[in-house]
């Protein structure tokens, strides 16, 4: 299906571009759509890898003509793009394909004259039957949008074509509703055409994950129990929940953040090397680590938990209501808005090795990365000199806002009897001195090429939240008494720093 | 940031850590500087202008491959025999906060006898266990003395064939270079040969193959018949190379054999006869492809260069995929016409790349570009056929 015997292509420089197709994306009078994805498409356009014919289908309910919704993504673009203000003519052949199917999901009848119009855009512009359908929409419409696709037959494509289905986050807000929303998934689609999309594996960053540990021979050895003392994963954002507070409240940190992307980069990291870098032996190794994982029980939650709510404070110079005064927001809610975890992968590999992982809003700083900290060497060589003062090795992927990786180890002060640290420092942007793909071209292009090695499956989304929803309903069951408990603009609460004393260590100060 | 500095010959390597430990103290707000070095970048002229655009080039490269550049400018004509030397580094613009990434260049002025030390200066001169590049911006790089003795230590070969002195002819002697050095056939060591105008016509390649990489267009690739390249021939000055690389890569990714003395020249459009593998079965099987090379004297802006490529089938269904300069320049149109169906076309960008551009694809290859050589190959046996220059 992606691999075509295309004789012109052999060993061409470029890449590929998938086969003309439409996209229809439900829920495009939004924000997603207009900040994110049609941005993410220009973009594909602009760098030639859109093929002719490529088409657009929007679906909402407010009843825009072509021309309006035209003209609301191409604001957009021009706000939101990458490569810069749209250029007119590239815009102009980009927008011919673009359309706008007004309906409610719930209103059979403009399935059916999406069936139709689909069918118009197979024969006018050589779709031929293939299609992407993209729920951008809230979450409760998914299952009423799935299931009316599949009763119009669009689960399927005419013509030998392919179909597929990209679901946005959140995948479930629980075990249960996650395994619910799967089944009604694949009553009507089947796991190859799903594709559950988490950004965060868009992320050129996070695929370099991979390819740093199985394609350096040196780090490998290093990269287990014996010789790792603990890892801490840290994705930090320096706002509040601005105008999404409605949606926060029923969520929070935990199930926006950890369920997702921070138990993706944990995946990333201790992972296995797989048989090979095909979509299936990638995401069954990240499976196994999640499975590996030591449950936290709901009555354990105190020992191996700290969550955090942030009060007013300030954010990189501007006063910052508290979390309770955001607008949406319960005024005695118990949402946590920073999460603190210590987890356990109990493998072979990593048993004994904690796993810290932390990530809040309104912290002083928009940070991602993971450090694995090596063991300290034993001491002694140097214990009777002024050397004894020796840091361990840390090893830091940055995944955001300086993509890179910097390896901390010791070195002599020249002329002194002192061991300094000292960083080595790699950054991709001075090193390839390009700019990098956003998350959504690249998971948007992987899905139209059939590839879904960077989205979750099934399993891999289960085995996440059944990890999650046992720590929620031990919040659940003691609610925090002293929320909020951090100031906006500081590091999250107290709580967190003696969480990390109690084991003898500290968060990294980033 | 640039700076210059006149120096004695012998003291480059000492002139340079000064420069470096210079530029770490100077450095704005106390930014670290980065010196990187990923390459050996030689890079050499006879023409001072050409070398001005040359450092212009390796400036911007810095961005993707900070490199140790030695420009050599030789003029082994002037009356005096002289060399100098300067040393420079290259930096880029960083953000604030950032570090700043610096490469470095070193530039040799030789003029009459002096050209000759200039070889044994480079050797000394290189950063150990660095790819070395030997970037040759001359008329007749082959005969340069320079690449006969670098050429045990060069890794990669750079040359423009658009600005060859005798296109054709230039043209099937890199084949042949290409031939021996991609066969092993010189030494032990070999080199990879890199052409500037080849890489200009990445774009044009990528858009060709993108009909194909649709299923329902596919069948159609295997019966094209009739395949019509347009370049510009500004002043008549008629330039076929780029258009005859492209017919190789066409050529050997669709296994056509240019067939012996089946080349026609009709004021100045020159016509290939090939044979591709047959299509179909029995007496009726067309497996003959001609290749129409159409200069265009008034065309779009003052460059030489191409302007459309349009691959047809005739025969059975006609089917048509041209690709071609677009009004606005900077862009292309793209448009596959099957017979019984609309046509589908989009405009996509292929803007005229930058020297630096180039060499920051061809810098990027690690390796040989077999898909170059295969191109190379039957582009020097269709050079070969028109046997003269035109
Ligand atoms: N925004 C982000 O940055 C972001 C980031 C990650 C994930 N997500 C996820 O992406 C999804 C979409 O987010 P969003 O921010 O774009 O949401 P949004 O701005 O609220 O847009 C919702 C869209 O759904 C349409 N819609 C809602 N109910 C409908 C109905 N019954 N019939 C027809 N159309 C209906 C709306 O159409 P009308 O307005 O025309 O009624 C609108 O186009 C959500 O699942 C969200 O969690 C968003």
């Amino acid at each position: 299906m992606s691999d075509l015997p295309n004789p012109l292509r052999h060993g061409l420089r470029i890449g590929r571009t998938p086969e003309p197709c439409t996209v229809v994306i439900f829920g495009a009078s939004g924000d997603l759509t207009s900040r994110k994805l049609v941005p993410a498409l220009y973009n594909l356009a602009h760098e030639r890898r859109l093929p002719g014919g490529f088409s657009v289908v929007g679906f909402a309910r407010r009843p825009w003509d072509d021309a309006q919704f035209r003209q609301v993504l191409l604001d957009g673009v021009n706000a939101n793009s990458r490569s810069g203000a749209v250029e007119a003519e590239l815009w102009a052949s980009f927008a011919e394909g673009i359309h706008y199917q007004p309906g409610n999901f719930d209103d059979p009848s403009a399935y059916a004259r999406l069936v139709e119009r689909l069918a118009e855009l197979d024969l006018r512009r050589g779709t031929g039957g293939n299609r992407v359908f993209y729920l951008a929409t809230p979450p409760e419409a998914y299952p009423d949008i799935i299931r009316q696709l599949g009763a119009h037959g669009l689960h399927q494509s005419p013509h030998g074509g392919w179909t597929r289905i990209i679901i946005e986050k959140p995948f479930g807000r629980d075990l249960a509703s996650a395994q619910a929303l799967n089944q009604q998934v694949l009553a009507v689609f089947a796991e190859p055409q799903v594709y559950r999309i988490d950004h965060y594996l868009g992320k050129e960053t996070v695929q370099n994950i991979m390819v740093f540990r199985f394609a350096n021979g040196i780090f490998e050895p290093l990269w287990d129990r014996r010789s790792v003392d603990h890892v801490q994963i840290t994705v930090a954002e320096n706002l509040g929940v601005e105008d999404r507070g409605g949606y926060y409240d029923h969520s929070g940190a935990l199930r926006d953040m950890i369920q997702n992307h921070l138990m993706q980069l944990l995946a990333l990291v201790a992972m296995e090397p797989p048989v090979s870098y095909d979509a299936d032996a990638v995401r069954d190794e990240k499976v196994k680590v999640l499975r590996a994982v030591r449950r936290i029980r709901p009555e354990e939650v105190a020992t191996y938990t700290v969550r955090g709510q942030y009060d007013a404070g300030s954010l990189s110079g501007r006063p910052l209501a508290g979390y309770r005064d955001e607008r949406g927001v319960d005024p005695a809610s118990q949402t946590e808005t920073y999460v603190g975890l210590k987890l356990f992968v109990e493998n072979w590999r990593w048993a004994g090795v904690p796993f810290y992982l932390r990530s809040g809003k309104a912290l002083p700083r928009r940070v991602s990365e993971i450090a694995i900290q090596f063991k300290t060497v034993p001491t002694m060589l140097f214990a009777e000199t002024p050397m004894h003062d020796i840091e361990p090795n840390v090893l830091a992927i940055k995944l955001q806002p300086d993509e890179g990786i910097t390896l901390k180890f010791g070195s002599k002060v020249p002329g002194q009897p002192q061991i300094r640290p000292v960083t080595m420092d790699f950054r991709y942007g001075t090193s390839f001195g390009v700019a990098s793909p956003e998350a959504y071209e690249r998971l948007l292009l992987d899905c139209m090429l059939g590839d879904s090695t960077l989205f979750t499956r099934r399993d891999e989304v289960e085995a996440s939240w059944s990890l999650i929803t046992p720590i929620h309903q031990g919040w659940l069951a003691s609610p925090a008494q002293s929320f909020p408990n951090y100031e906006a603009g500081s590091w999250g609460p107290n709580s967190a720093d003696e969480f990390m004393a109690r084991d003898g260590r500290t968060w990294r100060r980033l | 940031m640039t700076s210059m500095t006149m120096v004695e010959i012998g003291a480059i390597e000492r002139e340079l850590r000064q420069l470096w430990s210079e530029s770490a103290e100077k450095s704005p707000d106390g930014q670290a500087v980065i010196r990187a070095l990923t390459l050996n970048l030689i890079a050499c002229t006879h023409d001072a202008e050409h070398a001005d655009r040359m450092t212009d080039a390796i400036q911007q490269l810095t961005a993707s491959h900070p490199s140790r550049a030695i420009l050599a400018l030789l003029q082994p004509d002037a009356p005096e025999p002289r060399l100098d030397g300067f040393v420079q580094a290259n930096c880029l613009l960083s953000r604030r906060g950032t570090p700043q990434v610096c490469g470095e260049q070193i530039t040799l002025d030789a003029r009459g006898s002096a050209v000759q030390q200039v070889a044994s200066l480079i050797l000394a001169l290189l950063v150990p266990d660095l790819p070395v590049v030997l970037w040759l911006s001359h008329p007749d790089p082959f005969d340069a003395p320079l690449l006969a003795r670098l050429r045990s230590v060069v890794d990669r070969v750079m040359v423009n064939s658009q600005a060859f002195a005798q296109p054709t002819k230039e043209l099937v002697r890199m084949a042949e270079l290409e031939r021996t050095v991609s066969s092993g056939g010189l030494a032990l060591h070999t080199f990879a040969i890199s052409d500037l105008t080849w890489a200009s016509l990445t774009a044009w390649r990528e858009l060709t193959a993108q009909f194909f990489d649709t299923r329902p267009l596919l069948p159609h690739l295997r019966r094209i018949d009739h395949v019509t390249i347009t370049y510009q021939a500004p002043n008549g000055a008629n330039n076929p190379v780029a258009g005859l690389l492209l017919a190789g890569w066409l050529a050997s990714c669709l296994a056509w054999v240019p067939l012996e003395d089946a080349v026609s020249i009709e004021a100045a459009q020159i016509r290939f006869h090939l044979r591709r593998p047959a299509v179909g079965v029995g007496t009726g099987a067309i497996r003959l492809v001609t290749i129409d090379l159409c200069p265009v004297e008034a065309g779009i802006g003052a460059m030489p260069g191409l302007l459309a490529l349009h691959l047809e089938a005739l025969d059975g269904i006609t089917a048509s995929f041209r690709v071609e300069r677009a009004e606005t320049p900077g862009y292309a149109l793209t448009t596959a016409t099957i017979a019984g169906m609309e046509p589908i076309s989009r405009l996509a960008r292929c803007e005229e790349p930058s020297l630096a551009d180039l060499l920051a694809a061809e810098l990027r290859l690690r390796h040989r570009d077999q898909t170059f050589s295969d191109a190379l190959r039957v582009a020097g046996l269709l050079a070969a056929r028109l046997g003269r220059d035109i």
